[in-house]
């Protein structure tokens, strides 16, 4: 089977630096020695058994299996996204994520196709297989949209609805928890359970078993948010300071490297 | 910050295990839902402290990866409670998965993605015997008033015959053939004038029962039932004062319904001067065929029958043709999708667009139909290039009902055919009682005839592979992995026409030109069939004379180069006369026996899943993978299963090892980044 | 080894012998190591470039290598099979009887021999760098379309290597906010050796652009979303840092910022269509053919005054000619080439951002290729079919003007030997012409292109 040089022939082929660098360090030091010696008669040295080397210590074989992550298809990133929306056809989520304020927080999705990396087969244009910019800036684009009208649904309660405000825990389809009570700062402890349901929704695992920090840059970011919104010479906004805050974490969580990755 | 680990649960991994859980359904990416309806997920009791995680880091990205491979898309919530559930059983959920519309929907998108199968907008389908083009005219009493005809119309009224059906008398009007606004002052038309020469029809796009002797249902008012794709534009629906219409007017002979037509003879001799009655084109000529016919009848679903025969019209509710907003052959009828990659009933748009790009968008359709049925049937995956099924549904059905092809009939009269003789799709097989305008039935027609041949045969395969050698190289690349690469090689001046022996050439020809050759009956940019009997691979009719050429009406056909004062030689057969009257289903039988055919699928789909080509480390896998698919029939679900239960894929998604090793209690250190 | 260790790592590769080592030798990994810090031309890393891809297979019996008698396979371009009412430069030559060719296009002191197809940008031949008799050794649009941006023919349907705008990206401009635009052309990114910056940034429309970088501001504040792209950035780092591949994670970091950069400096108003359209009437966005294009080369103008773009590469379409259609190749040719003169008189006028005293145009560079050429011989459809030589327009302060290299047979439009390469007497083909564009900017063409020879005919002293 034939196949074009991937990065995991080279990465298997790849030298170590450092022995290149010591190559080139020896091959440095012969050359010097060969100018400055190069009067002399060669040296003879007479061969002598060498030492067995003596083992300092021991280390397993490394057989963890060794994979780039993916770019997750641009299909199941468009139902992901949807199926977060709360399962609408694309059409019925354009319209609901256009709402009454037409392109300013969503265009369309024909806009959106190829920069998300879906193909144009008619125009013979491939599959977007690698993030860049553009992409990345689609997906903010996205995100605060979906996170947007998620705070809306889950967090305002629909205009009109009867009762008035949030909906039922089990009506929401983002924000599955309880908000705290405006003006209640939230530390680290409260923050948590509700940064949990979230990083499941988005990523797929509890936020404990993150690699980094997660919760805790998070936490920042939603004290940081919250804190701009609560100045007093904030930007109006639509939002309360915790609503804009829990947007942000929303929008960091589907734009997350591990939501665009697998 | 580190949490303390609760003990995990157990894990079934991929060992046969008991099944503790009845597997849990998952929400199907295409249930409906509204933003404002139930929550696709469980909320959660934040009063609670944060659960402790039920798996392993490892486990859950592993979860979530098959799921985006064979779901569809990432887990929900309540998904990933149902994983974290004791005694969760991964191998029954993966088997569970492989029915399911997600595999499909994955593997029809693995090959899409390799042949492509939607057709530029630059290349326009138009045939004119199918094409209803409309004029507006000043009706009686001043309205205005739509009447709609088709181009080159055999017409027994003798001043308007191949023209519009109203003249310049009548009408004030000149209507060009080119696409172009008639010319000149509407005059009122006299309802004596328009009742003899138009009629009124109740068209396949506006009602629901239009077979029925007085249809009823109409669009957006009875017909209850037209399927949400359906939508014929304004301009279709309304009049010209923008009122809802009920019925459209046409020229007479455009309306009638009959099966057969005399084929019209006048017996007219070219007139000298200008055309007469104000005529844009002189008075039509007998046709050659028809004074050598004058016999027999003449098909009306036959692609020449409107221009031989004035008794030939669009059938029942005019459903052997597509109506066109304008005087043009390629005007506006329907709104349709530009895109639909989560498929037919979740389209990202839908806009107006051109009659060509309704009938490019019902190809594309058909092939996806066929390969989601090889797919999700999960039946033997050479079907593709052999299976003499397919799907069809009104448009298509209307498509194949009336044989056209891009080519004028003109170009077969020599060789004795009035049109295509033996279509690839036979339309006698088509269902009867499928309606136009019904978008939604797919029928099932189990054999399209004996030269159909998977996608191969498929009018979006070979519109999207114009040339035979484009097709040739197409299914190379598509089913058996190969390019033709000509890397290094020097072109130099030659003469030799035979490029499987030119120098520089013979290096990619030599293996392309017998490949091109199975597609040498259909031409190039073309849909239809050259049978054998009208056109052998070598025709004394198209001999060379003693001068070096051909009969002129050879050269569309017979390829000069290699022809000789003997026979003229059919185009693209040179290189492998046997595989010309096997056609494109030789091609299909040769790939499918291929060794090749089967390393590709698997070297395909592998490499889909895997996000990356596979390598020579992949060689044992892809060997396993192999074996697995050949002996299961080449069915795609044993491939896929096999594949996604291979540790080289369930390890591809813990992407660091780092992790891994940690999670994994591996003793750290050692080992080649 | 951590980012930081390889990169003090591979400084040493580069200056030490081991530099000359990877950059001389085989080793595809060490090659594109070296790269990563190849030596940039100082004098070259505020120059800009514009790359254009005539898609579908260019007639340069047309404009490059023109053809008006008939001879050997040729069928010249004649009244007969060409629209010539709208061809400005088209001026009746004797061919048969009422069927008429068209006149040599070669004003007085233009070295080079055009055909009416060159439209405006005759004006500008004294800058004209052309190659003709290009050796595409392919038919098939993928593979033409790749070889003549990569330098290398598709490997299993699939490019094997980076193209022309992504390897000056990676050269010049990773710190770039935009280091390269694609409008539609052939552009590649190819193994794990680039900066993950120059990712080409794929586009159907400008407009897209624009639209996808807009943002309400009833929600969010600026502040808002810088704060979630610098979270996302460092999440992106830490991940990395863990990763078995970290390229993948390093570069999105680097994209995190790039978008916080480009939403910093509001380019939703600037690159507008409307602004654009206002900003360069000459580039007529009405033009009947290849409007949308004018609008992308506006967008290139637009983008290199401000500084926020090192490459923008661009298709014009439309040259796929089989048929009747091939009656508008010249009208296609001319319309193309009327709008890179039309640009090339902006870059003319327009200040270098960051150079005093000088205009784009002494630093802008624009190549112009196509996937190959179409048949001498006119087909039964009175159109032109593929044919596997090609041409290529080099526009560049650092390329010799008035200039043509290479030529074609007389007989059969076939590639002739231009020169002596390394291997052998031979036609100059895509490899060459890439190598010697990327050696122009001080780049090692080794680091890119496996193939390939540096022309020094081709450059200005």
């Amino acid at each position: 089977m034939s196949a074009p040089e991937t990065k995991r022939d080279a990465r298997a082929r790849r030298t170590s630096p450092l022995l290149l660098l010591a190559i080139a360090a020896g091959a440095a030091l012969l050359a010097s020695g060969a100018s400055s010696c190069g009067a002399r008669p060669p040296e003879l040295v007479a061969p002598t058994a060498a030492p067995a080397i003596a083992p300092r210590a021991s280390i397993a074989q490394d057989s963890a299996p060794k994979e780039e992550p993916r770019l997750v298809p641009a299909e199941a990133w468009l139902r992901t996204y949807l199926q977060l929306f709360g399962g609408l056809a694309p059409l019925d989520a354009q319209a609901r994520l256009r709402g009454a304020d037409g392109a300013q927080i969503f265009d369309d999705w024909a806009t959106y196709a190829s920069a998300i990396g879906l193909p144009d087969h008619r125009f013979d244009l491939p599959r977007g297989t690698q993030t860049n910019a553009t992409m990345l800036a689609t997906f903010e684009r996205l995100g605060e949209a979906l996170c947007a009208r998620a705070v809306e649904h889950d967090l305002q309660g629909p205009k009109g609805g009867t009762p008035p405000g949030p909906p039922p825990l089990e009506a929401r389809v983002i924000f599955a928890f309880e908000a705290p009570s405006p003006g209640t700062k939230l530390e680290r402890a409260s923050f948590e359970p509700r940064f949990d349901v979230l990083h499941r929704t988005f990523l797929g695992y509890p936020a404990s078993l993150a690699p980094t920090d997660r919760t805790g840059r998070f936490l920042s970011l939603y004290q940081d948010v919250v804190a701009r919104h609560a100045a007093k010479d904030a930007p109006k906004s639509r939002f309360t300071p915790e609503q804009a805050g829990w947007s942000a974490v929303c929008e960091g969580l589907i734009r997350h490297p591990e939501f665009q990755l697998y | 910050m580190p949490r303390p680990r609760s003990p995990r649960r157990p894990f079934r991994g991929l060992a046969a295990l008991p099944l503790a859980l009845a597997p849990f359904a998952l929400a199907s990416h295409a249930a409906a839902g509204t933003f404002v309806g139930a929550p696709p997920s469980p909320a959660a009791n934040v009063a609670a402290a944060t659960p402790a995680p039920a798996r392993t880091l490892e486990e859950y990205r592993r979860f979530r990866a098959l799921s985006i491979d064979l779901v569809g898309r990432m887990p929900t919530r309540a998904e990933i409670q149902e994983l974290e559930r004791a005694g969760f059983d991964l191998d029954r959920w993966i088997d569970a998965r492989l029915g399911e519309r997600g595999v499909v929907d994955r593997l029809l998108r693995v090959y899409m993605d390799a042949l492509r199968l939607e057709v530029s907008p630059a290349f326009t389908v138009t045939p004119q015997a199918t094409t209803l083009r409309r004029v507006q005219l000043k009706g009686p009493g001043g309205a205005a008033l739509f009447v709609y005809y088709r181009l080159n119309q055999r017409r027994a009224r003798e001043a308007t015959d191949g023209e519009f059906c109203l003249t310049k008398g009548e009408s004030g009007l000149q209507v060009p053939a080119a696409d172009r606004v008639p010319t000149g002052e509407p005059i009122e038309v006299t309802q004596k004038v328009l009742d003899a020469n138009t009629v009124e029809v109740k068209p396949w796009w506006l009602y629901g029962d239009y077979r029925a002797g007085d249809p009823v249902l109409r669009y957006g008012d009875a017909w209850k039932t037209a399927s949400a794709r359906y939508q014929p534009l304004p301009a279709l629906l309304n009049g010209p004062d923008g009122k809802p219409a009920s019925a459209v007017r046409v020229c007479r002979e455009e309306a009638q319904s009959g099966a057969t037509g005399r084929l019209l003879l006048t017996g007219r001799k070219r007139a000298p001067g200008p055309p007469p009655f104000d005529r844009l084109r002189p008075l039509p000529l007998d046709d050659g065929y028809a004074v050598q016919h004058k016999a027999e009848p003449i098909a009306c679903t036959s692609q020449a029958a409107h221009t031989l025969s004035s008794e030939c019209g669009c059938g029942v509710g005019l459903e052997r043709c597509l109506p066109s907003d304008a005087n043009t052959a390629d005007g506006r009828a329907f709104a349709l999708p530009d895109s639909a990659p989560l498929g037919l009933d979740r389209p990202l748009n839908a806009g107006p667009q051109t009659l060509s790009a309704w009938r490019r968008f019902w190809w594309t359709q058909e092939a996806v139909r066929f390969l989601e049925d090889v797919l999700a049937n999960d039946r033997d995956f050479r079907d593709v290039v052999t299976a003499r099924r397919t799907f069809v549904n009104g448009p298509l059905a209307q498509f194949y009902q009336a044989p056209t092809s891009s080519t004028p009939p003109q170009t077969r009269r020599p060789f004795g055919l009035v049109d295509e003789g033996e279509p690839l799709f036979d339309p006698a097989r088509l269902p009867k009682d499928l309606l136009v305008n019904d978008l939604d039935r797919w029928d099932r027609v189990e054999d399209r005839g004996p030269r159909a041949a998977g996608v191969l045969t498929m009018p979006v395969f070979l519109t999207k592979y114009a040339s035979r050698r484009a097709r040739g190289a197409a299914v190379y690349q598509a089913f058996l992995c190969k390019s033709f690469l000509a890397a290094g090689v020097e072109l130099t001046p030659s003469d030799e026409p035979d490029l499987t022996k030119r120098a520089g050439c013979s290096t990619c020809h030599a293996t392309l030109e017998p490949l091109a050759a199975y597609f040498a009956r259909v031409p190039e940019t073309d849909w239809s069939f050259l049978p054998p009997a009208s056109f052998p691979v070598d025709s004394p009719l198209c001999k060379k004379n003693a001068q070096g050429k051909a009969a002129g009406f050879c050269a569309p056909f017979y390829d000069p180069a290699f022809s000789d004062d003997a026979h003229g030689t059919l185009r693209g057969a040179y290189a492998a006369r046997a595989h010309v009257d096997e056609g494109p289903a030789g091609a299909g039988a040769e790939l499918a026996a291929s060794p090749d055919f089967a390393t590709c699928a698997v070297e395909r789909v592998s490499s889909a899943f895997l996000g990356r080509a596979l390598t020579s480390d992949d060689a044992a896998l892809a060997t396993s993978l192999r074996e697995t698919f050949v002996a299961s029939g080449y069915r795609m679900r044993a491939l896929v299963r096999a594949l996604v239960k291979s540790p080289r894929y369930l390890d591809a998604s813990p992407w660091s090892s780092t992790l891994l090793r940690s999670e994994r209690g591996a003793t750290a250190g050692g080992g080649a980044r | 080894m951590d980012a930081h260790g390889r990169r003090t790592f591979l400084q040493l590769l580069a200056g030490g012998s081991l530099g000359a080592l990877a950059a001389s030798q085989a080793s595809p990994v060490l090659r594109a190591l070296a790269a990563t810090t190849a030596p940039v031309a100082a004098s070259a890393k505020d120059d800009f470039f514009v790359f254009v891809h005539a898609a579908g297979g260019w007639d340069v019996t047309l404009f490059a290598d023109p053809r008006n008698e008939k001879r050997g396979l040729v069928d010249p371009a004649t009244t007969d099979n060409t629209d010539v009412r709208d061809l400005r430069l088209w001026v009746d030559a004797p061919f048969d009887g009422d069927v008429k060719s068209f006149q040599i296009v070669q004003p007085k002191g233009c070295a080079i021999p055009f055909g009416p197809g060159i439209g405006g940008l005759v004006d500008h031949a004294d800058r004209i760098c052309l190659v003709n008799g290009l050796a595409m050794n392919t038919v098939s649009h993928p593979d033409g379309a790749a070889y003549a941006s990569t330098g290398r023919h598709l490997v299993g349907g699939r490019a094997p290597a980076s193209s022309v705008d992504t390897m000056m990206a990676n050269e010049l401009s990773r710190e770039q906010l935009m280091p390269t635009i694609s409008l539609d052309f052939p552009s590649f990114y190819v193994g794990d050796a680039l900066d993950r910056r120059v990712v080409p940034l794929r586009i159907g429309q400008v407009g897209t652009l624009t639209r996808i970088l807009h943002r309400p501001t009833f929600y969010q504040t600026s502040g808002d979303r810088d704060a979630i792209g610098k979270a996302l950035a460092d999440e992106a780092r830490e991940l990395a840092a863990k990763a078995d591949d970290a390229e993948v994670f390093e570069g999105m970091a680097l994209q995190y910022e790039g978008v916080r950069r480009m939403l910093g400096e509001k380019l939703e108003e600037a690159l507008s269509p409307a602004a654009l359209k206002k900003a360069y009437p000459e580039l007529d966005g009405k033009a009947k053919l290849h409007g949308a294009r004018a609008l992308g080369l506006s967008f290139a103008a637009e983008a290199m005054r401000r500084n926020l773009v090192r490459c923008t590469s661009l298709a014009f379409t439309g040259f796929d000619t089989h048929a009747s259609n091939y009656r508008q190749q010249a009208r296609l040719q001319q319309e193309m080439f009327d709008l890179l003169a039309a640009f090339l008189q902006i870059l003319d006028r327009t200040p270098h951002p960051t150079r005093a005293g000088e205009k784009l145009a002494d630093r802008t560079h624009v190549l112009v290729v196509s996937d190959f050429c179409r048949t001498p011989q006119i087909n039964l459809a009175g159109g032109r079919d593929h044919y596997p030589t090609g041409s290529a327009v080099v526009i560049s302060p650092r390329f010799k003007g008035n200039f043509v290299f290479g030529k074609s047979d007389a007989a059969q439009l076939l590639p002739a030997a231009a020169r002596k390469f390394q291997d052998g007497t031979r036609a100059i083909a895509p490899p060459d012409l890439l190598a010697t564009f990327v050696s122009a900017f001080g780049a090692n063409p080794r680091a890119y292109l496996r193939d390939g020879e540096v022309v020094p005919e081709l450059l200005r002293a």
